[in-house]
């Protein structure tokens, strides 16, 4: 506390660190997607094909989030 | 890398291996201090090459995506000189190619119907140059090999003179000699540089390299994201002519349907914002994964220096190909979605 630099580095560091808590959502919901997918091609393996891409593609914005955080957190860090 | 297993033969190969992960140890842990791994001075802006036209800097991811863009071109002339010679059965890289391709038609022609034929030139050309942007990126020496210049957080390595071909002077940075001010860092791996004047000024070095990964500039994303975007309403306008902006702007349904009216009025207007944080997600997903890759990369290549860095190269070359894919595929439906229609939101 005696050195204000250092606090606001570490606070950064923390911030940083709570930023990519973000990440929990994203991992659930892509988690859901690949169970949900994995299961569909379990039951129609002809189907594959198409489930896959919009399993990906759910993916995809599942993890959008995830990304956000990460840019997020990331700009915290290094920039400023 | 490859354990030993008594039952299988003991091929050459294995030995390769085996001693390339000695060589590695020994770099690591036991070599001289030059070879030791360093951690990285990281920047989330492209650093500049030195080189410009005019006012504009050219930075080093500038010069990474050109390589990709020659690399691009070259295959296309390949491929082309390969169709027009008549050979109908493609063989090694053609073949690859006509796989790759394939892949993309079908994914096309599955979203998109019959504009595929006409939306296929957009998501082809994105996937293609990402993915090898991606790939060339992994090449090792890519981000390591630069100019020296004076760290600018304070935190570097000496110099340290490797040898000399005729007027070129070639340094390494020695992890063995921390110039810093308050904690260890900088950058690892040879470095090169052309004038010595510059050299003698640098002190706490880190190394700027000459090429960067093209997705790890958020410029390089972000214009793959407006042109994505903007091509979506060409896209949309060719196919439905003016009546697409009802989409937007549902006058229509304002001026006749009353109260929903009104709803799909404010609908509207959310669409429009959907469209720039269709932008921004495009944007951050590939910059986000490639960046963050970099990073990881290097990170765990000073923690743990053998071994675990090749299986995480694996990972980024598996992620190099899922991010161009995702980055097509999402082109692709947010484009044949337009061409479909109002309801165009899912993919038909």
């Amino acid at each position: 506390m005696n050195d204000p630099v250092a606090f606001v580095h570490a606070l950064k560091l923390l911030g940083a660190g709570l930023a990519m808590l973000g990440a929990i959502g994203a991992g659930i919901g892509v988690g859901l997607a690949a169970s949900g997918g994995v299961q569909a091609m379990g039951r129609n393996p002809d189907a594959a094909g198409i489930i896959q891409t919009n399993m990906i593609l759910g993916m995809a914005f599942a993890e959008a989030v995830a990304i956000y955080a990460l840019a997020v957190a990331l700009i915290i860090i290094f920039v400023g | 890398m490859s354990e030993v297993k008594p039952k299988r033969r003991f091929g050459v190969k294995r030995w390769i291996i085996l001693a390339l992960v000695a060589l590695g140890i020994y770099a690591a842990f036991i070599g001289p201090s030059i070879l030791k791994p360093i951690s990285p001075e990281v920047s989330l802006a492209a650093e500049n090459t030195g080189l410009h036209i005019g006012s504009l800097q050219i930075t080093n991811t500038m010069v990474a995506t050109l390589l990709a863009d020659v690399i691009l071109i070259l295959m296309g002339v390949g491929v082309y000189r390969f169709i027009r010679s008549g050979k109908l059965v493609p063989t090694g890289f053609y073949n690859m190619f006509e796989a790759i391709f394939e892949f993309m038609w079908n994914a096309v022609e599955g979203s998109g119907g019959k504009w595929a034929r006409r939306i296929f030139p957009i998501p082809a050309t994105i996937f293609l140059l990402i993915f090898v942007a991606n790939m060339v990126k992994l090449v090792p020496g890519f981000e390591t090999i630069g100019r020296i210049e004076q760290s600018v957080s304070g935190n570097g390595y000496a110099p340290v003179k490797l040898f000399q071909v005729g007027g070129l002077e070639v340094y390494t940075i020695d992890k063995g000699q921390p110039v810093t001010l308050t904690s260890t860092s900088g950058e690892g791996t040879p470095a090169e540089t052309t004038t010595a004047e510059e050299e003698a000024m640098c002190t706490s070095c880190v190394v700027v390299g000459f090429l960067r990964g093209s997705a790890t500039d958020l410029n390089f994303t972000f214009a793959l994201a407006i042109t994505t975007v903007i091509l979506t309403q060409v896209y949309g306008t060719w196919s439905l002519g003016p009546g697409y902006f009802s989409k937007y702007f549902p006058i229509k349904r304002l001026i006749v349907g009353g109260i929903f009216g009104l709803i799909d009025f404010v609908v509207g207007i959310l669409e429009i914002v959907l469209e720039f944080a269709k932008i921004l997600s495009f944007g951050f997903r590939l910059f986000g994964n490639i960046f963050a890759g970099a990073l990881l990369l290097s990170i765990i290549g000073v923690l743990v220096a053998v071994v675990v860095p090749a299986g995480l190269y694996l990972f980024e070359l598996f992620f190099g190909v899922i991010q161009a894919y995702v980055f097509f595929l999402l082109a692709t439906v947010f484009i044949s979605g337009a061409t479909a229609g109002h309801h165009g939101e899912e993919q038909h």
